[in-house]
């Protein structure tokens, strides 16, 4: 039996993890993070026509809508504990409180925010309109329907 | 000499990084991100235009010399499941109050308003060409109370694919406007 040769045969790991760092990071960048102003709950309706947001638009206040036509506040949104507002009066409160609060930041006579209605595709539109007019009323005139960006063949 | 030779030897300082305690950590998060991935369709907006809060509002002094937009209405009434039952279009002003009768297919609704859209920007073109200026036309959606948000949002892509940029939904019944 020879004990001349004491040569450790181990397979070379290095290029192994830096490709696994490299997926790693890859997923990391790639994963979508739940955006702080919109709801999971709303299932949105396709349209080919949707476009990206602008990139000029710097103030944008989300309204998510549920199927019952409640508007479901973010956390950051929120007044209290309250998380839905069920009725357009509530909804027309609660856009003049933050048209108030714009228009005292901006020091302008209109809030200029553009106002993106995340409606969920099995809401009727008697309980959206009264929401849209709500917000008319609280002076917002820069409305955009969201929907998801669907980019198959017209038929 | 030989034993200064071996103790130099055993001096030797081999650095040796353990990878395998990091390679098991990068597996385990390459595995947490490969199970948590959802890719998720993009969203997009389409923009609408909040009717006037008074009928008939808008300025208070209109110019009467201006080129006016030419409005057209659709009426879309919706069935009790809130899909769209029938359509009708008609152009404000219009004698014929009763509209041209457009079916349940948004294909046809598609199809008329793409015909409009292509003769008012003939319009358009012919008065820019005379050094005068007419207004893009304006779209009015009016729609049943049952209709859903999926057909509100297909009535405003087909619109929006025909190239009208003023499209304001409003319900049937004036009252509730």
């Amino acid at each position: 039996m020879s004990h001349g040769s004491t040569d450790k045969c181990e397979p070379n790991m290095t290029p192994l993890l830096d490709l696994v760092l490299q997926l790693v990071m890859f997923f990391m960048i790639s994963a979508n993070f739940v955006m702080e102003q919109t709801s999971v709950e709303v299932k949105l309706p396709d349209a080919i026509s949707a476009k990206p947001l602008d990139q000029s638009v710097d103030q944008v206040i989300f309204l998510n809508i549920n199927a019952k036509g409640q508007v479901l506040l973010p956390p950051v949104d929120r007044e209290g504990d309250n998380d839905t507002l069920d009725n357009p009066a509530q909804v027309e409160g609660y856009m003049k409180r933050r048209a108030a609060a714009e228009k005292i930041k901006t020091r302008k006579d209109k809030p200029e925010s553009t106002l993106i209605l995340r409606i969920d595709k099995l809401c009727p539109f008697e309980k959206s309109y009264p929401i849209m007019k709500a917000c008319r009323s609280a002076g917002f005139s820069n409305v955009q329907l969201r929907a998801y960006r669907f980019s198959g063949q017209e038929g | 000499m030989s034993h200064k030779k071996r103790k130099m030897e055993t001096d030797e300082v081999v650095a040796d990084l353990p990878i395998t305690p990091m390679l098991d950590m990068s597996f385990q998060l390459l595995s947490f991100f490969i199970m948590t991935f959802h890719p998720t369709a993009t969203e997009g907006q389409i923009a609408m235009t909040l009717p006037p809060a008074v009928e008939g509002g808008g300025s208070s002094n209109p110019d009467i010399t201006a080129e006016q937009p030419k409005k057209y209405v659709v009426r879309v009434a919706a069935n009790e499941v809130g899909q769209i039952a029938q359509m009708t279009f008609r152009e404000e002003g219009s004698p014929d109050d009763g509209g041209e009768n457009l079916g349940a297919d948004i294909n046809v609704f598609r199809a008329k308003i793409k015909a409009l859209s292509t003769a008012e920007r003939k319009r358009i073109d012919a008065a820019a060409a005379k050094q005068s200026k007419i207004p893009p036309p304006k779209l009015t959606l009016e729609l049943g109370d049952k209709l859903l948000q999926e057909y509100v949002i297909g009535l405003f892509d087909a619109a929006v694919q025909a190239d009208f940029s003023d499209i304001a939904p409003v319900p049937i019944a004036k009252d509730k406007r």
